[in-house]
């Protein structure tokens, strides 16, 4: 993520969400101006990144699912029904394609170490690789306690939270429809896993967090 | 595949709340979400160049040429493309070179990339099952450099700048799709 993110997101403000520009996107795309797509690329590459590495794809293997989720994208342009969908089609293909990697990477593991244990026809339940937390990045008590925080979260909770902290704007209704959780039709209400981590968060002492 | 989990299990398993879900998103809310945010990039940071490749590789699509897959081997090779990096970074850094190995049904193209003069790359490539091929060198804003293979099936580019770039490969009889292989960092 760039810099720029000093501002706090406009949450209460009016516009556009980021499921609303990839349908705008894919909308021009279709009529022939690619600009929009250009933009949405730009905008939306982190959120399909921290999904799929969410799925254990290691860092090479999940920079060509994150390239080749994007050429899909223009290839099934015209087949894709409804373009309000569609940031939904992108994070629903790029973690299809990451479950791919990671069954194949473990069938050639299994040919090689024939371990007992292996389960191929399971790879959602791999557990998603949580860094530890690091001192170089968790400097202040502040993100180690947010950290910690989260992790004491039901699983889907985090890979909501990582991904709609990751949109510009909090984006629930898109992005809980597209891992499964849908959080409702209002969009901009804080839903169950945030509230939680507020709570969470207020147990552990008298933090301002603006 | 079904995609779609039961969602009722996280509601209930959140336990009790003391902010309201249905309340709306407060300063504080954004404020913890931005920093999150910024915890989520510093632990995984996306690749600087990931957007400028994916834009390419979006620019390419429209060659309808299926996408070959990149095979990476375990540890010892896995940076590859990072080593490329740190070697364009770093003129003191090791120059050595890079296999990189593609795939798409029963083809297979393994290119191998070393410095070559002023700083550029030399591209040697082998495909195999062995055919007359033509090889096309895509760059951004730069024109499409074709070669052909010779009957084992190499080719070679000998001295391209440094950049993304993407090989597609065609057999020359017409024969089966047209192949490209992911935007690579050179």
């Amino acid at each position: 993520m760039t810099g720029s993110r000093e501002a706090l997101p406009d949450v209460d403000g009016p516009g556009l969400t980021l499921g609303d520009r990839a349908a705008i996107a894919l909308t021009e795309y279709r009529e022939g101006n690619h600009q929009a797509l250009g933009d949405l690329v730009r905008e939306a590459t982190p959120l399909l990144w921290h999904t799929v590495r969410a799925q254990g794809v290691d860092h090479d293997a999940a920079e060509d699912v994150v390239q080749s989720t994007w050429v899909a994208l223009v290839r099934h342009a015209d087949s894709i029904a409804e373009p309000k969908a569609v940031l939904k089609w992108l994070l629903v293909t790029a973690k299809r394609a990451a479950w791919e990697v990671v069954r194949k990477h473990r069938d050639d593991e299994k040919r090689r170490t024939e371990l007992p244990d292996d389960s191929p026809e399971h790879p959602m339940a791999l557990p998603a690789k949580d860094p530890l937390p690091d001192d170089e990045v968790l400097r202040e008590e502040r993100d180690r306690l947010l950290w910690m925080s989260l992790q004491k979260l039901p699983g889907r909770c985090q890979e909501l939270l990582r991904l709609v902290s990751l949109a510009d704007r909090p984006d629930y209704r898109y992005i809980s429809a597209a891992i499964g959780m849908p959080m409702g039709s209002i969009g901009s209400t804080r839903g169950r896993c945030l509230a939680k981590l507020r709570t969470i968060l207020d147990e552990q002492g008298d933090f301002s967090w603006t | 595949m079904d995609l779609t989990p039961e969602p009722n299990k996280d509601e209930e398993a959140v336990g009790d709340l003391s902010f309201d879900p249905k309340g709306m998103l407060d300063a504080d809310d954004g404020a913890v979400l931005t920093r999150l945010a910024q915890l989520v990039d510093a632990m995984d940071p996306v690749p600087s160049d990931l957007v400028e490749r994916s834009l390419f590789a979006v620019t390419l699509a429209g060659l309808e040429a299926d996408l070959m897959e990149a095979v990476y081997l375990d540890a010892p090779l896995a940076g590859v493309r990072g080593a490329a990096a740190a070697a364009r970074a770093d003129d003191t850094a090791p120059a050595e070179a890079k296999t990189i190995t593609f795939t798409h049904d029963s083809l297979t193209v393994m290119i191998s990339l070393s410095p070559s003069a002023g700083g550029r790359v030399r591209i040697d490539g082998w495909a195999a099952p062995a055919a007359g091929l033509d090889v096309e060198l895509h760059r951004p804003g730069a024109d499409v450099v074709t070669v052909a293979s010779d009957e084992d099936g190499r080719f070679s580019f000998d001295s391209v700048e440094r950049g993304r770039a993407s090989l597609v490969v065609r057999r020359t009889d017409g024969g089966g799709g047209a192949v490209s292989t992911p935007v690579i960092e050179l």
